[in-house]
């Protein structure tokens, strides 16, 4: 009975301790992202150039959706999270949870994320309301769901009176080949080219810039990183600015960048053409006033997550 | 409360059971000796233990006993974590929380950045021997700008005097926090405050916006102090955090280090200018070289005794905060465990297990909230009744292409304007449905959908398996004909299965269905297979010579023998579609349990997620229990035969 006691109170000790141990002191710093998704940081992190200018290690974790580093970043296992994007952050920061915005790793049109309906449906952008009382696959929870919400707002079609669908993206695509939904807003360059084989998008490329939808994928970090290693998160936004400025240079190296994001060249630079990554000085305009303002506004985030102090300006 | 009540009880009647249990051992004339499955039986006592204990592990592990008996707990220990979080940045440069001073370890690092940037350079092919001396140069001349920011005499009058001034704030601080009327509001003040504090709410409310039907996650911690120990701690906070900006915004740069930069800088880049393309290795070392520089330059190095007298201060408050604390930091230590309340900036959260697991009071009543119809979720309630005409099921079942096969057209509508109907557009209504009859209650929501799909899944299971497991226990063709079909796909996970289902079989409940039908099938074939195989030969035998006919045999001995077999599998069968059910929901959802997971999985509702595992628990149970019902009526002879 004593050994079973004992036995009980040290597992509830070590419970209670495993938790509140977490890292510490910053040996290594913990770094997110998303494989398919070029950027070109990752040029420097094949070559190990964060460690360098860092002065400690930097580990490196792919991940397959933002929900998941908001989750590692809460357990302490991700310091800070590179190109997650932005709806999953604010649904992260509506549920109180400890991260902040500080860099915006770069905006998109809607190329990467859209919304295609099938051709057989014959919807089209001039009778879209005619998708009211259909069926339409989203994946809720991401980017797609915030392009989905914008462009029925564009075309004056009525969400609610919808028959919404949570579908992952390569699924949308299935679903909308097989003729089961009339539209899927996806996300992901296989999906789309699957849909756009038998559809077309309700709003091209063009159309949707210029009714200002667009994505938005941020650098975020844990508020303990940020508070206990300012310096360090600094320099790696920096880092990653001169990366993008020297992309836009045209001195990237494809190649590296290509390996890093697993991708073949000829494709991560079809997928980079629908990227823009800003100068520190439009990120700033853009948190401060822009584009990302107008986006966290419109979706309700509590006020105070957003930090530009760490831009290098 | 309710859940003060709930935990005495529980710790009451745990630790009751657990005499009586002991009790009972001694007073229990034991004649069974160890192995006797008479020892296992009764111990209703040891159920209650169980069970008690389960809810007390979740009332703990989910703060839910520090939130019943310190409601206020919460709040309390957000202010003290304003002022962890507005330390953080005043902490990490001393050997509080860490071992060494910030200073030291940065200087460490760099030093030994410096040596293996050396090391390579003097090591690398690509380099020239004049390149490496120059950069050597660059490197040592790095190396030389530590100095300039730990010697003490070298250290500005300015900074020290700002480092005093910070100091002096920081002992101010000390001072006021230790009067008990501090942050002395005013009652102006106080009566704005409680204001806000009333509107704020309480710990843990859940809040419903309405007109939406969506249910929000629920309010957690909140913000604004409520009670006079809080707000000490928050008024501090928030002049620690100013000190703290202070602090982070000062840098221990002399004219000699800023000169030294400088010149380093211009040089490295004049240099790099002067590099041709083709040089572009001694160009990266050099730019590397620039960075360290700039991490010197950004970094608070100081001299090592100059920050003595305000680490003590830090140190002192840091005492002085913990011992104002008085028994938060206990509830904190036994009744937060696994975690904290944490502060970030705008709010103040649950970190640890209070976060992903509910309080169980919040997860009841988040699930009083969802049952109401007009909430639910996702617009769709958990289990509600719909009113139905009979009509949809009489056009239901009628095939539409009755009406096309009866002879003459469909009316046309006239030059007036007007359809006049005629017999065969009235058979068509008929058989669309499109009149009314009286209506009946029909049973609608996410439980009854994922219900149905696996009752439906087991029907089929059931219909098609079990015919199919006894033809193949008796007929020497059907088992050799349909045995490597059926053993080939058996051993498949039914989730394999559902990458194709959606491209076969589309996104409506079919799918679902299908998928659930696999699992159910092969457990349905084997189990009757065996079921049939095994029937005693006499009986088979004894109805043979009483002159029964094949058919006779196989309804009145071989089926009865089999169906216990049967029922067994059905019972496995059941378990293993609700196993599969969820993640077939996770594919294509707008109805289910599942999808209700899945969604909330995504908004981090974690008490929607608790309830979904409840509910197909509960309904798994259930299940099996009206099962066990049902054979234990219909079989009697089960075990028997």
């Amino acid at each position: 009975m004593k050994k079973i006691i004992s036995f009980i109170l040290g597992c509830f000790v070590a419970l209670n301790l495993s938790i509140s141990v977490a890292n510490s002191a910053a040996n290594e710093v913990r770094v997110a992202y998303f494989l398919e998704w070029p950027s070109p940081n990752l040029e420097d992190m094949q070559k190990k150039n964060f460690a360098k200018a860092l002065g400690v290690p930097v580990k490196w974790t792919n991940f397959t959706n933002g929900g998941a580093m908001t989750d590692a970043m809460l357990a302490g296992d991700i310091d800070i999270s590179y190109s997650q994007g932005l709806v999953p952050f604010i649904n992260a920061v509506k549920s109180k949870a400890p991260i902040k915005l500080v860099d915006i790793a770069m905006e998109y049109g809607m190329g990467g994320t859209t919304c295609v309906t099938s051709n057989a449906s014959g919807i089209t952008k001039a009778n879209a309301t005619e998708l009211e009382g259909k069926k339409v696959a989203v994946p809720l929870g991401t980017m797609a769901e915030y392009v989905f919400d914008e462009s029925m707002k564009v075309v004056g079609a009525d969400r609610s009176k919808m028959d919404i669908i949570q579908m992952d993206p390569e699924e949308g695509a299935a679903a909308l080949v097989s003729g089961d939904v009339v539209m899927a807003c996806l996300f992901g360059g296989n999906s789309i080219k699957a849909a756009t084989a038998i559809g077309s998008r309700l709003l091209t490329v063009q159309e949707a810039r210029d009714a200002g939808i667009l994505g938005i994928d941020i650098t975020s970090v844990t508020t303990k990183f940020m508070k206990e290693n300012p310096g360090m998160l600094r320099t790696f936004i920096e880092v990653t600015h001169e990366a993008n400025a020297r992309y836009k240079a045209g001195k990237a190296d494809m190649n590296s960048m290509a390996k890093a994001s697993e991708m073949k060249v000829a494709d991560m630079k079809e997928t980079l053409s629908g990227f823009k990554f800003l100068t520190p000085e439009e990120t700033k305009q853009s948190m401060e006033s822009g584009n990302l303002k107008g986006f966290l506004d419109g979706m309700g985030t509590p006020k105070g997550n957003v930090d530009t102090s760490f831009l290098p300006l | 409360m309710l859940t003060q009540i709930i935990t005495i009880l529980i710790l009451v009647s745990i630790v009751g059971c657990i005499l009586y249990g002991r009790k009972l051992i001694k007073t229990e004339k034991i004649d069974a000796v160890f192995g006797n499955p008479e020892r296992a039986k009764g111990g209703t006592h040891w159920v209650i233990v169980g069970s008690s204990a389960i809810l007390l592990i979740w009332l703990y592990y989910s703060w839910d006993i520090a939130k019943g008996f310190y409601p206020k707990s919460a709040n309390e220990l957000c202010q003290v974590a304003k002022i962890n979080e507005s330390l953080l940045g005043l902490k990490y440069q001393f050997p509080i929380d860490e071992r060494e001073f910030k200073s030291t370890s940065i200087i460490k690092i760099e030093n030994k950045n410096i040596e293996k940037i050396s090391i390579e350079i003097q090591n690398s092919q690509d380099l020239n021997s004049q390149q490496k001396t120059v950069l050597i140069g660059f490197l040592n001349k790095t190396g030389q700008l530590i100095p300039l920011l730990t010697k003490d005499n070298l250290m500005e009058m300015e900074t020290k005097q700002k480092i005093d001034g910070i100091t002096e704030k920081i002992n101010l601080l000390i001072e006021n926090f230790k009067k008990p009327d501090y942050p002395f509001e005013t009652e102006e003040e106080l009566n704005k405050r409680l204001q806000a504090v009333k509107e704020q709410g309480d710990w843990g409310i859940t809040t419903v916006s309405a007109g939406t039907g969506t249910i929000e996650n629920t309010f957690e911690v909140p913000l604004i102090p409520s009670t006079d120990r809080g707000l000490k701690f928050n008024a501090a906070a928030e002049e620690l955090k100013i000190i703290d900006e202070e602090f982070f915004k000062l840098r221990n740069h002399n004219p000699q280090f800023k000169n030294s930069v400088k010149k380093i800088k211009d040089e490295i880049k004049a240099y790099r200018a002067s590099l041709k393309d083709s040089e572009e290795i001694a160009s990266n070392y050099a730019k590397n070289i620039v960075k360290i520089t700039r991490r010197i330059e950004f970094a608070s190095i100081y001299p090592p005794n100059a920050l003595n007298k305000m680490q003590k201060a830090i140190i002192e408050f840091e005492d002085l905060q913990k011992s104002e604390q008085g028994n938060l930091r206990l509830i904190d230590l036994l009744l937060f465990p696994a975690g904290t309340i944490v502060s970030s900036g705008t709010s103040c959260s649950e970190q640890g297990s209070g976060r992903w697991l509910p309080k169980p009071s919040d997860t009841l009543n988040k699930f009083i909230l969802m049952s109401k119809p007009s909430v639910g979720y996702k617009n769709i309630p958990l289990l509600w009744i719909d009113m139905m005409d009979v009509s949809k099921i009489v056009g239901f079942i009628l095939p539409d292409w009755i009406a096309d096969v009866l002879p003459g057209d469909y009316p046309i509508h006239s030059s007036d304007g007007v359809v006049k109907q005629n017999f065969k557009g009235n058979v068509l209504k008929i058989v669309t449905g499109d009149f009314k009859l009286f209506k009946i209650p029909v049973p609608y929501g996410h439980i009854w959908d994922s219900f149905l799909r696996v009752f439906l899944g087991l029907v089929f299971g059931i219909i098609i398996g079990v015919p199919l497991g006894l033809f193949m226990g008796l007929n020497r063709f059907a088992k050799g004909f349909f045995d490597p079909l059926i053993e080939l796909y058996r051993p498949v996970p039914p989730l394999a299965w559902a990458p194709l289902i959606i491209s076969v079989l589309g996104i409506d409940n079919t799918g679902k269905v299908f998928l659930l039908f696999m699992v159910s099938l092969s457990i349905m074939i084997i189990s009757a297979r065996a079921g049939a195989s095994g029937t005693q030969l006499s009986k088979i035998h004894a109805a043979h010579s009483l002159g029964a006919s094949n058919r006779q045999i196989l309804r009145y001995v071989i089926f009865p023998n089999s169906l216990p077999e049967i029922l067994t599998g059905i019972r496995v069968a059941v378990g293993m579609c609700w196993g599969t059910l969820v993640a077939a929901e996770f594919l294509a959802g707008t109805t289910g349990i599942g999808f209700v997971e899945n969604v909330a999985k995504k908004y981090f509702q974690y008490e929607v997620i608790w309830i979904t595992i409840f509910i197909m628990g509960m309904l798994g149970l259930l299940f099996d229990v009206t099962l066990r019902k049902i054979i234990d009526k219909t079989i009697p002879w089960r075990g028997k035969g």
